[in-house]
């Protein structure tokens, strides 16, 4: 785990993407750097209660969250933050996840 | 002309489709897009939601293709040209489908949108046939993944869901577009059974369809009774994966059964990555060209007679309708508890895949357009729309991160 997502930031006009673009989509750039997005306001969330496929599946939390740099970003949720919330995102592999801010 | 009660259409025909078309679109003259190119024939396999042993989506494809073959009145050593889509087809290809079907082509493609390939393939078919390269031109799609194989696909769909979503166990599909549905209802003002219109109105139309998989009426209460699935989706907010295939020709007006005119495409338009998926996912591609739609096709929403919106999930066919222009005033709350739940505008009359089931995306679409082709045509049974002339089809797909990637539209009409 890590703190923070990785996003991608176009050197030419300073956009930060999420995920991984090949060319800016806004000036067509290919260059980026990384940066780190480390906090996001949820927006929407959802139980995932059923997986196909999966028979001892436990329910889950997802939501849909604003990064404090402007990405909207899916992630899971680790904790009963709820839409209007203020998340601390982190990273397990290549994943997003965020719980409440401490 | 059958279709909208007259409310409906007064509402429909108040909003001026011209005012809306974008400044120095020129189109040309009006619902002339193809002169000869249309649709000749359509046909579809049994449908079922475990395949039984030797069933596969080679077996589901051959039997559709069969189907559409008779129906187009068409033999199979004249056709010249074939499209696939199927998520199951690997690791064969389109020209591998092509030899076990014994056909020898000039024209071959495989599609990869999704629930907008049907839309695809037909447009572009139609433009190959015009153009005078090949012509009858077989599309066909299927799918037989079974329910482990389709969960595989869901977590694959590409490599932004095998590094970002899938690791979350975010669902698939379902997960995607509840995030989506509880936005839609918090912009809309949308209540649970405002979908519930959407999936009992179409369970009805599918009693009336032999082929499709859930065919008893399911009332409100059953549908609010539904165990959920990923919040606030339950049961039957999510399109049932099944095994079957479709399959429809196109070809020269000329070469249509003597019987049975062809249905032409009065206008056909598609979209591709509109957003970069920086959007809310509410509205569609499909908001893109709407207006050129309706302007080349020379009609307005309240023309249309019969709809066939692509429909993984109600969330979806509202989003699409409202992009069509189909909604007055964008009041999604009320068109669903008046014109939905007592079916005045006619949308997915075969039951939609919510009920008559999804067989891939790529098939889903293609039904929604056979459907379309057999009530102008005056083919469809006890659910035949009186008097269709015209119809609206569409396809939503491609599931890229948060929301869908690709869509397409066409308008049909009944041939003279």
């Amino acid at each position: 785990m890590s703190e923070g997502v990785a996003i991608w930031r176009c050197t030419k006009c300073r956009t930060g993407f999420f995920p991984e673009p090949l060319l800016c989509p806004r000036c067509h750039n290919p260059q980026f750097t990384t940066d780190t997005v480390r906090e996001a306001v949820v927006e929407e969330t959802s139980v995932i209660r059923h997986m196909l496929g999966q028979e001892n599946w436990q329910p889950r939390r997802i939501a849909s969250v604003r990064t404090s740099d402007g990405q909207f970003m899916t992630v899971g949720l680790r904790d009963e933050s709820g839409p209007g919330a203020r998340v601390a995102l982190f990273q397990e592999g290549e994943a997003p996840f965020g719980r409440a801010k401490a | 002309m059958a279709g909208l009660v007259p409310a409906i259409h007064a509402l429909l025909r108040s909003q001026d489709v011209d005012a809306r078309v974008k400044p120095g679109h020129d189109s040309g003259e009006s619902g002339d897009m193809f002169q000869s190119a249309a649709i000749i024939g359509v046909g579809q396999s049994a449908y079922t939601r475990r395949p039984e042993a030797g069933q596969t989506v080679l077996t589901f494809m051959r039997d559709a293709v069969v189907a559409a073959l008779k129906d187009a009145e068409v033999d199979a050593k004249d056709i010249q040209g074939m499209a696939v889509a199927s998520f199951s087809l690997a690791p064969d290809a389109a020209v591998d489908l092509a030899w076990k079907l014994g056909l020898s082509l000039r024209w071959l493609a495989q599609d990869t949108n999704g629930g907008s390939s049907a839309v695809s393939m037909l447009g572009n078919a139609l433009r190959t046939v015009e153009c005078g390269y090949a012509s009858p031109i077989l599309l066909i799609g299927g799918d037989a993944t079974g329910l482990a194989g389709y969960a595989k696909v869901a977590a694959n769909f590409n490599t932004v869901t095998q590094k970002h979503l899938a690791p979350l166990g975010h669902g698939g599909p379902n997960g995607v577009y509840a995030l989506v549905a509880a936005r839609q209802m918090k912009k809309y003002g949308l209540e649970k059974s405002d979908y519930g219109h959407i999936a009992v109105a179409q369970r009805a139309w599918a009693a009336g369809n032999p082929n499709a998989v859930y065919r008893t009426p399911m009332t409100m209460d059953e549908y609010l009774a539904a165990p959920m699935v990923a919040d606030p989706l339950s049961r039957y907010d999510c399109v049932p994966v099944v095994a079957g295939a479709q399959a429809i020709v196109v070809g020269r007006r000329e070469q249509a059964p003597k019987a049975r005119p062809a249905v032409r495409v009065r206008a056909i338009q598609h979209s591709f990555n509109y957003d970069h998926q920086q959007g809310d996912g509410l509205q569609t591609g499909i908001g893109t060209f709407a207006d050129e739609l309706w302007q080349t096709a020379g009609m307005k929403p309240a023309d249309i007679d019969v709809a066939s919106i692509y429909d993984d999930y109600p969330t979806m066919v509202l989003a699409q309708l409202n992009d069509l222009g189909l909604i007055p005033g964008n009041d999604m709350a009320k068109f669903c508890r008046t014109v939905i739940k007592d079916r005045t505008l006619p949308v997915n009359t075969w039951g939609g895949m919510l009920s008559a089931g999804q067989p891939g995306g790529h098939a889903g679409g293609m039904n929604g357009i056979s459907e379309a082709v057999l009530q102008l045509q005056g083919r469809a049974d006890t659910r035949q729309v009186k008097d269709a002339e015209l119809a609206v089809v569409t396809g939503y797909g491609m599931t890229m991160y948060r929301y869908g990637g690709t869509a397409g539209a066409a308008i049909l009409e009944r041939g003279p």
